[in-house]
């Protein structure tokens, strides 16, 4: 595949819709938890807000700054958390990883656009960033 | 070699061009455009080959050795020195000490002098837009000595405002660290006034070189400054060797950063006394490959001459400046009167790493992120910029691909 049609696989609309358009886009009033996400090196800042009933993520949003990928990523994990139980985080963002970093087959076109990000140098831990602090934050519970 | 014409200040951009064999290189199937040197410079032929030669046919260990190879060694990485004393017309080799780089030097001399020097309730000025190597080094001697970090602040150009600076001056200050061009701004410092402000109270000034050296000519006793870093790998040089002038009086004063071999005079158990001047400061064995690099580098600088050097940048910075400008949606970051050849920029609705791989795949390398200026970018509210650097081996060309690639992105992003 030529540079352009690279490019253009990851810049689809699906992460520039997202990116423009993020999902849930605001701080919350009084979050049961407050998650942040930073990577250091690039200087990407996401908080996840998250409301907690019974086990299950009643409603989430998230706030901060960051590049179209990582934003984007982010807009989509927060949109699945909603309704979901804890138990369920870990094997839905290894099933986005494995889509996203190893090509998995899937039928699921919002984590499918994220698999063009593997022929970008540097922009994996856009994809990544936010999942992976999450998960830090859940192995502490 | 390339060739310089009569005129001292018109360059011939293709034969410096021909000197740098990794500028022939193609990314991303397209001839590339290398526009990061404020990052890393691109190495020339004759600094390669310079250190080829040490290492296969100079190698021993200096100032050690009786016997000949070793005083060739020796030699070669004194030359090193000599040059360089040349080049920023230092008083004497003494002053002219080698470590890493621009990091190592700021902590060398915030360290030792800091050590020495600062107590509780004295002040460390430096400016907003310091790299974080001249931050973090005076942040933690400040911690360890109860000493306070003062910080000049920038206006929206992206100019430092030196009536505050003037008035930051008091008899607590022990110390003025400012960069003399910033690498994210571009903004030549006025480090004339700033050095003879401190020096009406009789505070010394530090200067971070690391982006001046690259383009503008350096006369340490001119400036009549204190300490002067940078490192070799901005100017044409290798990684891993840098520079830091001192003034013997302050290298004097101040106690050695580290111990170990080449700095000592004699060591017992009871006392070790120290070795003279630069030696006091260089502690084990140095970079030999990378100070003959240096030197090399130095002389290809001298050999095309830093008008011509100056003249051919400024050209690209106003080409560049100009043409950027134009592309709807652009935001230039760093405006200041008095610019080196950087320019940074936005592009409305777009993140500076999307714009970045955007022109990566179009074969052009440029910086993006906060540039180790995080505090700046905390100043202008913005998580970073997309920076292009521009060095005497660029051209007109490059910077129209580079138009031409911001344009595709400001496109492709919208
Ligand atoms: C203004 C400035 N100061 C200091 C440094 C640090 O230089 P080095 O990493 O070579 O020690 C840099 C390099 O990026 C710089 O641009």
């Amino acid at each position: 595949m030529d540079a352009e049609s690279k490019l253009k696989q990851l810049y689809r609309s699906i992460i520039l819709g997202y990116n423009k358009n993020p999902y849930h886009y605001e701080e919350m009033e009084s979050p049961d938890h407050e998650i942040e996400a930073y990577n250091p090196l690039c200087g990407d800042k996401y908080k996840l807000f998250l409301q907690i009933e019974d086990g299950r993520i009643k409603k989430a949003s998230f706030s901060g700054f960051g590049c179209a990928i990582s934003k984007a990523s982010t807009s989509i994990l927060v949109k699945r958390l909603e309704g979901m139980k804890l138990d369920e985080i870990a094997p839905m963002k290894e099933e986005f990883l494995n889509i996203a970093f190893e090509g998995a087959p899937t039928e699921d076109e919002e984590f499918e656009a994220f698999a063009a990000a593997k022929a970008f140098p540097g922009r994996s831990t856009c994809v990544s960033l936010s999942w992976d602090s999450l998960q830090e934050w859940l192995d502490q519970q | 070699m390339s060739t310089i014409t009569a005129d001292t200040t018109s360059l011939d951009v293709q034969a410096i061009r021909s000197d740098f064999p990794i500028l022939e290189r193609e990314m991303r199937n397209k001839p590339m455009v290398f526009l990061d040197s404020a990052a890393s410079s691109q190495k020339p032929d004759s600094v390669v080959k310079a250190m080829d030669y040490y290492y296969q046919q100079q190698n021993a260990n200096v100032h050690r050795g009786v016997y000949q190879l070793s005083q060739e060694a020796t030699d070669a990485y004194e030359k090193g020195r000599h040059l360089v004393q040349g080049f920023i017309n230092a008083a004497s080799e003494k002053e002219v000490l080698f470590v890493r780089g621009t990091t190592e030097g700021i902590n060398l001399v915030a360290s030792s002098y800091g050590r020495k020097f600062l107590q509780e309730g004295d002040e460390v000025i430096i400016s907003a837009m310091e790299h974080h190597s001249n931050i973090v080094p005076w942040q933690l001697i400040c911690e360890q000595t109860g000493a306070k970090l003062r910080v000049i602040p920038v206006t929206d150009e992206g100019e430092l405002i030196m009536e505050e600076y003037e008035q930051m001056l008091n008899e607590r200050t022990k110390i003025v660290a400012v960069v003399h061009v910033s690498n994210t701004l571009g903004t030549i410092n006025p480090v004339e006034r700033i050095i003879e402000l401190a020096h009406a109270k009789d505070i010394p000034v530090l200067l971070d070189g690391a982006q001046a050296i690259p383009h503008l000519k350096i006369d340490v006793q001119a400036l009549d400054v204190d300490f002067y870093t940078f490192s070799g790998h901005k100017m044409f040089g290798p990684t891993g060797i840098g520079i830091l002038y001192g003034k013997e009086k302050w290298l004097n004063a101040m106690p050695p950063y580290q111990g170990g071999g080449e700095m000592i005079e004699t060591v017992s158990f009871e006392k070790t006394t120290f070795n003279e001047l630069p030696h006091k400061f260089e502690a084990g064995t140095p970079d030999i490959a990378g100070a003959v690099g240096l030197g090399a580098a130095v002389e290809y600088m001298e050999q095309i001459g830093h008008e011509a050097i100056q003249k051919h940048e400024h050209d690209l910075l106003v080409y560049g400046t100009e043409a950027l400008s134009k592309i709807p949606g652009i935001r230039l970051i760093g405006t200041a009167e008095d610019k080196a050849s950087v320019i940074s920029f936005l592009l409305d609705g777009a993140h500076p790493y999307d714009v970045g791989t955007i022109l990566d795949q179009m074969g052009i390398a440029v910086r993006t992120g906060h540039h180790c200026t995080q505090p700046l970018m905390d100043r202008y509210g913005i998580p970073g910029t997309v920076r292009a650097s521009f060095a005497v081996y660029n051209t007109k060309e490059d910077i129209d691909r580079l138009v031409e690639g911001v344009r595709r992105a400001a496109k492709m992003l919208a």
